[in-house]
């Protein structure tokens, strides 16, 4: 490890004589580039980052937080222009909190002289977004093709609990990056880095702090030619790739007063979370509900009823405002009285109310898909709670009652993230998984027959199960039935639908089943006396999702799937099976999947089973080839065609 | 006679149950036929305009809707718009169960307030709006407001119908106005609506109607304001920010944005003159120095939307633009104007729609419109329009943003409506030529080259300045139809002097011919099939519109692998339709091979809804010829 540290700031000193990363140091050779040389596709590059947080002590005596960003950018292409207008969101809903740019400049090349524009009041904005934040936003001027600008904005805050994200990667590359980290002697915090790109770090220091009476810990980042970040398909939040440096506050040491802990591990942020009166106090509360549950509770003694029961209420009484957080807003009692809640007011009053009727249940911290997956321990990594029920097996049981389809282990698909946290009573925590074990299956049945003239008709019943159950109910159902079938016939290119209809759209336990006629008269090819369709009809996958050649990150699917296809195809009268496709069995390496695939005919009939297993959600880019050849061989088959020929 | 009074005493009905249901507006009162194709139905939207002076204007609203599902929630707007002229003086709402009972009260302070600003977007505006999470459907919300502005400029125009899946059971407009300022209306698809009530008071009128059906949002639909009802309205003396101007013709409205909104707004820094100057040297053609200007103004400047106070309505000062290097679409276009100028070539301040959506600028009524701002260039009795917001644009290209439709160029003699370029549907083009071979595997490998004119280089040119790895993608996703596709050589060329885009791509791929047997089966049209089919509608409600015609010629010689020979080819085929024109031809070359010929022209038009299945089954042919497939069989 040493030497490669080593050998790193062997390389910047080389480099450095090249560069000056200080701002009003641009060189000509900067402004003459054409292209980034590592990423000709680049419409921009970051020449240099370099970030510094510090503490400093305002006049009252309280520590503020101060970050500065110093940026220097090329502009290689004329797309690369966005990068040219800068915004910086910022706090403003409390404390007083800061945020100024300067030092922003643009400089362009003419004839072989810098031509310098400093970027004046009138190209400087503050937005109002809402009450709790702003954004200053600044376009430079005289920005073209080859310029390079430059700027430092310095933010100030009281909420050194918020330690502002130092991002090493972007949308473009980045050629040099640095950030310096000084934490006074009073504070501990805990940092994370995520993501591919190297950063490499420095060993820690212990500084004078240059003006006050106490020593810094000190710490530098260097990272050099950072790749771009690019977009990729089934990908569920690219953040979860992207090389960020996360600080955490872990304790405060002040002069004269006790050591507060806050979250250095997974065990006291829990608990940090638990104390907090907008957490634990409102699990406390019961005699809002009491009334209305106690007629229902009498009734019923089994436990699993119980646990029904209440789940039930609590997803046809409460309304989700569709607002995130493991903390109340109005509280529970409020949200209980007014039918509407965000995500900790439904889901605590569901522990509250489980825990009431003699049912051992947690709430469970999650951070759900948009925000990323939860790393390390802090308590900005979750954003939602659902509950959890531990079962006498050791086995837990998942609810979340802000979806009106959602059942027991069957959660709304933002949930889906890999793993959450459990807190007891007791206030002890465990870490639970998240993901789906179970397999969602889709039954396909199909029954058509095929004229002479090759028109279809048939009649096709579709089950859904778990979370496709869910997931139908939640997208679909509240369609409407014509835009439903229009958007069918839209995908399905060609079929038309006729008498439709849905079972079990209420009935959650059972599953989500569609049954529907159907008509297509494009489906069946006639060329030369001889007919050829696929024999999964309008069903047959003819788009390999995945065309790239290579892959960065992983693929990750909502959650484990089967799906079953059954068919049974009666072919015209005049013609016969001149051939069939041939069965075929493809099982993917360690069993992530598998297509089988057979057919057989008995008189005029065709018998067609297919099924597709995909038992991982999550598939590491190591396996993507496996995928993609997987894919390929199974649309393949479903392309391959029947051949009828006159009798 | 009798149709009449049956008329007559249905609408009387309906007036009385409305009146009887006002304060309670029970959900099960509302008709069936309203609640068709329906997320929402509004029971009542009111709007009440006031001008009492030339800098004021005041607008009550109340609107009461019915939100039948989630998907209603959209319509129920309860928001609204504010800066510093305009002023939100009171803003409620109560929210009503199914049964009418008031179940919450929304004060104003219970109001959300957010920035309309957003990315390259800069503005003072900001909004008002309501932040409700419904317990329950169906419920009502009766929402009410009253707004003030000093700006008369623009009075909002009444849409009958004011968005798709909603149901209207009253809907009224009543507005009036000082007799000294002019007030004129004009209204759209009401004449012979038997549902609407026209009421024309001096200074002012009112409208109501009643019992309005939804509409749906489908495919192919012009813009709605072909088809709903509703009104436009002005005067001919208004206030804009502070500026007084006046509208009774089209000559002295540009007369006013001339001398208001234009003057004093164009000098150009001396340096940037002489640069300029020293550009143009000694060039004499009018066009060609536009080119000088505009590719410069193109390399200097990038777009960024600053929309605060006047500069909302008024350009930037060219000398801003020429210092910061930015602006709007008034900003560049104004700017490109000065430098013209300066060079001694004329050009035109145009005002316009912008959309990819054509819509025309309403000769017949002067008032405020536009949403955007282009510049003309009259040369030799010739109109060339110049998009100055694009750093990629050629010189003179307009694209399907500004195509087509009537704008107001303002000169300093006044203001004239002329309508911009009309791309035909043979200026569309995109001509094909290539050739693949198929081996006995079932393996494609070939080439095709392509160019592209008109709207269709208006669809590509972008990808000139595309990496080779954004490319790929963009070829792996048009080539799409044919899987495990590996592109072997991708080469384009965007000529803007001749506005014309090439394409050179070399691919292969397996498995594109399916074997079945002993048999290869592949379609013929590899590089250019027609995909999707218009959507099918069970009732189709709207009349459509094709917007802009094309013209695709294709020409491929394809190789068949050798031991093979063709057991069956498709048959050529033609249509010809109103909707356009297709033809297939498969020439037999020698047994080893073909030549495919495709010609596809689509017209423009706009057309009846009982036409629409018949498009469709137009585009289903073309889409099922595509598709036709060759079957070979090993010798």
């Amino acid at each position: 490890m040493k030497k490669i540290i080593v050998l790193f700031v062997g390389l910047f000193s080389v480099s450095s004589f090249a560069q000056n990363f200080e701002l009003g140091k641009v060189s000509i050779d900067e402004l003459k580039e054409k292209i980034h040389l590592a990423d000709s596709s680049a419409s921009a590059a970051v020449l240099y980052k370099t970030g510094k947080n510090y503490f400093e002590l305002n006049s009252e005596g309280y520590f503020i937080l101060v970050s500065e960003i110093e940026q220097r950018v090329k502009i290689y292409k004329k797309e690369g222009y966005e990068y040219a207008t800068v915004e910086v969101p910022y706090y403003t809903g409390g404390k007083l909190v800061r945020l100024y740019f300067d030092k922003a400049v643009t400089y362009n090349l003419v004839g072989d002289k810098i031509e310098k524009t400093k970027l004046k009041s009138d190209g400087e904005f503050t937005e109002k977004v809402n009450e709790n934040y702003s954004i200053k936003k600044i376009a430079l001027p005289n920005v073209k093709e080859g310029s390079v600008i430059e700027y430092k904005y310095t933010l100030k805050t009281p909420y050194y609990m918020a330690f502002p994200d130092f991002n090493f990667q972007t949308s473009i590359p980045v050629n040099k990056v640095q950030l310096t980290v000084e934490i006074p002697q009073y504070f501990t915090y805990r940092r994370f880095l995520k993501g591919y790109a190297p950063i490499n770090m420095e060993a820690e220091t212990v500084v004078k702090n240059r003006v006050n009476n106490y020593n810094d810990s000190r710490i530098v980042f260097k990272g050099e030619e950072i790749k771009a970040l690019k977009e990729e398909s089934h990908v569920n939040n690219i953040d979860n790739y992207t090389s960020i440096l996360q600080y955490e506050l872990a304790a405060t040491n002040f002069p004269n007063s006790v050591v507060e802990n806050f979250s250095t591990d997974w065990e006291s942020v829990a608990k940090t979370i638990y104390d907090d009166k907008n957490f634990g106090n409102e699990l406390n509360y019961k005699s809002y509900f009491e009334k209305d549950l106690d007629p229902l509770l009498k009734s019923t003694l089994k436990r699993e009823d119980r646990i029904n029961l209440i789940f039930n209420y609590v997803k046809s009484r409460m309304n989700w405002n569709e607002k995130n957080s493991y903390y109340c807003n109005v509280g529970v009692k409020k949200a209980y009285n007014e039918k509407v809640g965000n995500v900790a007011e439904i889901n605590l009053m569901l522990t509250a109310m489980l825990r009431y009727a003699n049912i051992k249940a947690n709430p469970v911290l999650v951070s759900t898909q948009a925000n990323g997956i939860a790393y390390y321990p802090n308590r900005t990594a979750y954003n939602y709670v659902i509950c959890a029920i531990e079962q006498e097996n050791g086995e837990y049981i998942l609810l979340d009652a802000t979806s009106k389809n959602s059942l027991p282990d069957i959660l709304p698909l933002r949930n889906l993230n890999w793993v959450g946290r459990m807190i007891r009573e007791n206030k002890t925590s465990k870490e639970i998984d998240l993901m789906p074990k179970m397999i969602s299956r889709e039954l396909i049945n199909v029954m058509a027959q095929i004229d002479a003239e090759g028109k279809i008709t048939g009649k096709a019943r579709d089950q859904y199960f778990d979370y496709n159950a869910c997931a139908f109910r939640d997208y679909y159902l509240k369609m409407s039935r014509d835009s439903y079938l229009e958007m069918i016939e839209k995908r399905y290119n060609g079929v038309e639908i006729g008498e439709y209809t849905t079972n079990n759209d209420k009935d959650l336990e059972k599953p989500m089943i569609e049954t529907y006629d159907f008509t297509h008269t494009n489906m069946v090819e006639r060329i030369g006396g001889k007919i050829y369709f696929s024999p999964m009809l309008y069903f047959a996958k003819v788009e390999n999702p995945f065309k790239q050649e290579k892959r960065e990150f992983p693929v990750d699917f909502p959650f484990p799937y089967q799906d079953k296809y059954t068919f049974s195809i009666t072919i015209p009268d005049g013609y016969e099976i001149e051939s069939l496709p041939k069965a075929l069995s493809v099982v993917m390496e360690e069993n992530l999947g598998s297509f089988k695939f057979n057919i057989s005919s008995v008189g005029k009939t065709i018998q067609v089973m297919a099924t597709i297993d995909v038992n991982s959600s999550h598939f590491s880019p190591n396996y993507y080839p496996t995928l993609k050849d997987f894919y390929k061989a199974m649309i393949e088959k479903q392309n391959e065609k029947v051949v009828l020929k006159k009798v | 006679m009798k149709r009449n009074f049956l008329h007559l005493a249905l609408f009387f009905l309906t007036f009385f149950s409305t009146f009887a249901q006002d304060d309670t507006y029970l959900v099960a009162s509302i008709s069936p036929e309203l609640k068709e194709n329906a997320n929402a139905v509004a029971r009542l939207r009111q709007r009440d305009i006031n001008i009492t002076s030339r800098k004021s204007m005041t607008i009550l609203t109340k609107d009461v809707v019915t939100v039948l599902n989630q998907k209603g929630l959209s319509n129920v707007g309860a928001s609204e718009y504010f800066d510093k002229s305009t002023k939100i003086k009171s803003i409620e709402a109560v929210i009503l169960n199914a049964f009418g009972k008031e179940i919450k009260k929304i004060k104003r302070k219970d109001f959300l307030e957010n920035s309309l600003s957003q990315g390259s977007i800069i503005t003072d505006g900001k909004i008002l709006y309501m932040d409700y999470t419904p317990t329950e459907y169906p419920f009502t919300v009766v929402f009410q407001s009253e707004v003030e502005s000093s700006n008369t400029a623009f009075i909002p125009t009444w849409n009958a119908i004011q968005s798709s899946y909603e149901g209207v059971e009253k809907a009224t407009l009543n507005i009036s106005s000082l007799p000294e300022l002019n007030f004129k209306y004009k209204d759209f698809n009401i004449d012979g609506n038997q549902n609407i009530v026209k009421e024309t008071k001096l200074n002012g009128v009112s409208y109501t109607a009643i019992n309005l059906v939804s509409i749906k949002d489908e495919e192919y639909s012009p813009s709605y304001r072909n088809y709903i009802p509703h009104v436009l309205f002005g005067l001919e003396n208004f206030n804009l920010e502070g500026v007084e101007g006046t509208a009774s013709s089209w000559k002295d409205f540009g007369s006013w944005v001339y001398a208001s909104l234009l003057a004093g707004t164009d000098e150009v820094p001396w340096e940037t003159q002489a640069k300029i100057k020293a550009l143009v040297g000694t060039e004499k053609d009018p066009i060609k120095i536009a080119r000088i200007v505009y590719q410069y103004v193109q390399n200097k400047t990038r777009y960024i939307s600053i929309q605060l106070g006047i500069g909302g309505w008024k350009p930037m000062l060219a000398k801003d633009v020429d210092r910061l290097g930015y602006g709007d679409c008034k900003a560049l276009t104004n700017y490109t104007r000065a430098l013209l100028n300066v060079v001694g070539v004329p050009s035109y301040y145009t005002i316009i729609y912008g959309d990819r959506q054509k819509r025309d600028l309403r000769e017949d009524f002067v008032s405020m419109q536009g949403n955007h701002v282009i510049l003309a260039l009259p040369v030799d009795g010739k109109m060339y329009w110049l998009e100055c917001t694009s750093q990629t644009n050629p010189f003179g290209f307009q694209g399907d943003f500004t195509d087509n439709r009537l704008a107001l160029i303002v000169t300093s003699e006044g203001g004239e409506i002329v309508r911009t370029h009309e791309y035909i549907a043979k200026e569309n083009t995109q001509m094909a030529n290539g050739n693949f071979s198929i081996d006995e595997n079932g393996s494609i490998s070939g080439s095709i080259f392509i160019k592209s004119k008109g709207t269709q280089y208006d669809n590509k040119f972008s990808n000139g300045s595309k990496s080779a790895d954004d490319l790929n993608k963009f070829y792996k996703s048009y080539f799409s139809h044919i899987n495990n596709l590996k592109l072997k050589k991708i080469n384009v060329v965007n000529n803007k002097e001749e506005v014309e885009f090439s394409e050179e791509v070399l691919l292969e791929a397996t498995e594109y011919a399916k074997k079945s047997g002993e048999r290869l089966i592949f379609a013929l049209n590899a590089y250019n099939p027609v995909r999707g089919i218009p959507q099918r509608y069970r009732t189709r409600m709207n009349p459509f519109e094709i917007s802009r015609g094309f013209y695709d010629y294709d020409e491929i010689t394809i190789d068949l692998p050798k031991g093979f020979i063709i057991e069956a080819k498709p048959d050529n085929f033609e249509i010809k339709d109103k909707f356009g024109d297709y033809k297939a031809e498969y020439v037999v070359l020698n047994e080893n091979q073909l030549l495919y010929k495709r010609t596809f022209q689509t017209n423009s038009g706009y057309f009846d809804k009982n036409e629409y299945e018949n498009f469709r089954k137009f585009r289903e042919q073309v889409a099922k010829s595509d598709n036709s497939k060759i079957v070979l069989v090993k010798n």
